[in-house]
């Protein structure tokens, strides 16, 4: 048993620190330090210049185009470009459909999709939930008709995150209503460009437009589109879930924030306070210990065991640490908090913000937006019900 | 960065856990209760498997094992909540092999490996609470040494042990000393703590003692850390077999004509309690991973352990009291056994709350494992 990392590891950081800090733009991490707002072009042209060097693709075996790091590598990616500010990287392309792609689609489909998304060029959206199925995934609605050599989609998906900026999109679609829900649903890519796509943006309780409804009506999909087998898609869906258990966690952003609450607590003069610091204090140990949590998953993995049983906490505690240090930067800035006014949250923004300093713009507005992290993903009530199937049977 | 156990470690976890299973049954534990709370023959027990010895340098007849040997012992005698405090051959031990001059590691710490002596920590005073800097036991010269004026408490198996380290000022600060239990003018009360273990007062009046060391706050901390880091491990012991007899206890138990545990409500207090033993367990291995680091990153990280431990036993332990219904609150059922011995675990060496206040005073800009 040994905490550190390996020579090999630790050499492997410092080459992914000199090009992360070589590579990212400032402004890009001016906004991500400071929570200020991050545009399509911001995410985007991060995902691109990661996807010109091959680390968009970070995840990917070498065989699909990928660097064929190890678990442990990826993490020490993620936790650099996190730590370094670096925007996230949308996950619905490179880490959620690239790999079912890689796993079950053709070759002529692996060739057609996966260089768009190793590259950052195509934007991808997820389908999965709809206004009747949010934790109960398999009661999926929208029906794909096979018609010939093409199915015809009808239907509404919603909670698409950032769907406003997609380029294609891939759906769980209902193909049969025989047996039980899970087997009658089918994995379809879709051109969101299509006839018949429309796109809806949900302004939520930060007034920010995060997610979409997307509304198909008669849309045409080339039956070439369908990923394995009708009827199979949940299987791969849940392949998809199982991936990448760890980045769920985002321990290495939730260190990142634990430094910036600890700057607003010294700019807001609550370093001092004992009550206050004994929060943060908190939530260091909250921090500390799913970091150890992430290392074991990554130690087991590296050996080969199956880190199940433990897999399930990461989700449900790193969500729940993603919304206390977003509360306590919060209650930090106190009644210089209230005011919300959702210009100062542009970078460069020349306006007189009466919250005391700009530092405090996006504090309530983080506030609100996290609190969808016990909700999305699984919410946590279902994590927990999870968690037990693995404990009680 | 790997958290997998050598073979060597398997089969040390192996033959404790057989020695728990076999030779320090519930009925057993229960008799020593009864009879004060300490067995002589069981610590002689585990001197036999050689445990005593394990961390005792080679060079004095020991094993020469790190922290995590001691860990994965001291987690076998948590799943069977042993009294015995082998952890006090580690921590006392360490402080030797640390601090001590030759002459006196040569003289108790083959001893020690052979179980022949028990020395103990004697470190908490009144007016202390937690804190290691707050000393008011006095040392002066004495024609042969030292002699000490002290009144410790909660002394671990005092009133049955053979030696004790205890802090004392001298010439204003604090160091340690070595007191025999047989020296002229000690005197020790013996009584049961909360989980059944033995505790006793010591009181020494001008009593003759052996210097340690005069860089005694260092080598307390050092010594109260290697507490800490055995008493997570044991926890995890305890909350790994409480979990498991709790989840057990719901499949089992029958209710409104069904297992109760397909009730959601309990289903979730289960799940919470898995997630309680496993961010402990992995405080734990962190605890034992930075027990060499240099002091400052040590006392922090040991500092952090505790806290996550502490607030992860009195959850398991009261949820599992809870899910058990009635039988958790009775003497004869296993699991308030296993509740008293985490409630004396979490206020032992410093409680959750002393610790935060630690974690809070040594923070810094940067956080996590590595920080």
């Amino acid at each position: 048993m040994d905490l550190a990392f390996t020579p090999e590891e630790q050499a492997f950081r410092q080459d992914v620190r000199a090009w992360v800090r070589a590579n990212l733009p400032p402004a890009m991490a001016h906004k991500v330090h400071n929570a200020l707002r991050l545009t399509r072009d911001d995410l985007q042209g991060w995902a691109r210049i990661l996807g010109k060097k091959g680390w968009l693709a970070f995840g990917w075996p070498k065989e699909f185009g990928g660097p064929g790091w190890t678990a442990v590598q990826k993490h020490l990616f993620e936790e650099e470009c996190a730590m370094a500010g670096a925007p996230r990287i949308i996950p619905f392309g490179p880490v959620m459909v690239a790999p079912v792609i890689m796993a079950y689609g053709t070759p002529e489909q692996q060739k057609r999709f996966l260089p768009g998304i190793a590259d950052g060029s195509v934007w991808w959206s997820q389908g999965y939930s709809e206004p009747g199925s949010g934790s109960d995934l398999a009661s999926v609605k929208t029906r794909a008709e096979r018609v010939g050599d093409k199915y015809i989609v009808n239907g509404q998906k919603t909670w698409t995150t950032l769907g406003q900026h997609g380029d294609w999109m891939f759906n769980l679609v209902r193909t049969s209503n025989e047996g039980k829900p899970q087997t009658g649903i089918s994995f379809l890519l879709l051109d969101m460009k299509s006839p018949g796509v429309t796109v809806r943006p949900i302004k939520l309780l930060d007034g920010e437009c995060e997610v979409n409804e997307v509304f198909f009506d008669n849309v045409e999909v080339p039956a070439d589109q369908l990923i394995g087998q009708e009827n199979k898609g949940w299987t791969y869906a849940k392949h998809l879930l199982s991936h990448e258990r760890t980045n769920i966690a985002d321990v290495n952003r939730a260190k990142r924030e634990l430094e910036r609450l600890k700057r607003i607590a010294r700019a807001e003069g609550l370093w001092d306070d004992q009550r206050f610091r004994d929060q943060i204090a908190l939530l260091e140990v909250d921090i500390v210990a799913l970091e150890m949590l992430v290392l074991r998953v990554l130690s087991m993995e590296k050996s080969g065991k199956n880190p199940l049983d433990i897999a399930g906490l990461l989700k449900i505690k790193g969500s729940e640490i993603q919304q206390r240090y977003a509360e306590l930067m919060m209650l930090a800035a106190g009644p210089y908090a209230l005011p919300l006014i959702q210009e100062a949250m542009d970078a460069g923004w020349q306006g007189n913000f009466p919250g005391g300093t700009l530092a405090n713009a996006p504090l309530a507005s983080t506030y609100f937006n996290m609190r969808k992290t016990t909700i999305y993903g699984g919410s946590n009530e279902v994590q927990r019900n999870i968690v037990a199937q693995t404990i009680l049977g | 960065m790997d958290f997998d156990f050598s073979d060597d470690q398997q089969q040390l976890r192996d033959a404790v856990r057989r020695w728990v299973d076999k030779g320090y049954t519930f009925e057993r534990r229960r008799a020593i209760v009864a009879a004060g709370g300490f067995e002589r023959a069981a610590y002689g027990e585990l001197a036999e498997l050689g445990l005593t010895a394990l961390t005792v340098p080679e060079a004095h007849g020991g094993l020469g094992q790190g922290a995590i040997d001691a860990m994965v012992v001291m987690e076998e005698l948590g799943r069977g909540i042993v009294l015995e405090p082998l952890a006090q051959a580690f921590v006392t031990a360490g402080v030797l092999a640390q601090y001590a001059p030759q002459e006196l590691q040569a003289a108790w710490l083959p001893r020690i490996a052979s179980g022949a002596v028990l020395v103990v920590l004697a470190q908490q005073e009144r007016k202390a609470r937690y804190r290691l800097d707050v000393c008011e036991a006095k040392a002066v010269v004495a024609p042969n040494g030292y002699a000490l004026t002290a009144i410790k408490n909660i002394v671990s198996a005092g009133d049955q042990a053979d030696a004790f380290i205890v802090p004392a000022q001298l010439d204003g600060q604090i160091a340690l000393f070595l007191v025999e239990r047989a020296a002229a003018d000690v005197s020790t009360r013996g009584y049961g703590t909360q989980d059944g273990s033995r505790a006793a007062d010591l009181q020494l009046a001008s009593t003759p003692a052996t210097l340690i060391t005069t860089d005694g706050l260092a080598a307390l901390e050092l010594a109260v850390d290697t507490a800490i880091a055995a008493a997570c491990a044991y926890a995890v012991g305890v909350m790994d077999q409480t979990c498991a007899v709790t989840f057990d206890y719901l499949n089992q138990r029958r209710q409104f004509g069904v297992a109760i545990a397909s009730f959601q409500a309990l289903r979730h207090r289960a799940a919470d309690m898995k997630m309680q033993l496993e961010l402990a367990r992995s405080m734990s291995y962190y605890a034992s991973l930075k027990l060499g680091a240099p002091a400052e990153e040590r006392r922090r990280a040991l500092s952090r352990a505790k806290v996550q431990l502490g607030q992860s036993m009195r959850f398991v332990g009261q949820q599992a009291v809870q899910l058990s219904g009635g039988i958790g609150v009775t003497d004869e059922y296993i699991v308030s056994h296993y509740f008293k011995t985490l409630t004396q675990l979490e206020m032992s060496w410093g409680d959750t709350l002393h610790h935060l206040g630690e974690v809070s005073a040594r923070m810094q800009e940067q956080a996590g494992v590595f920080a």
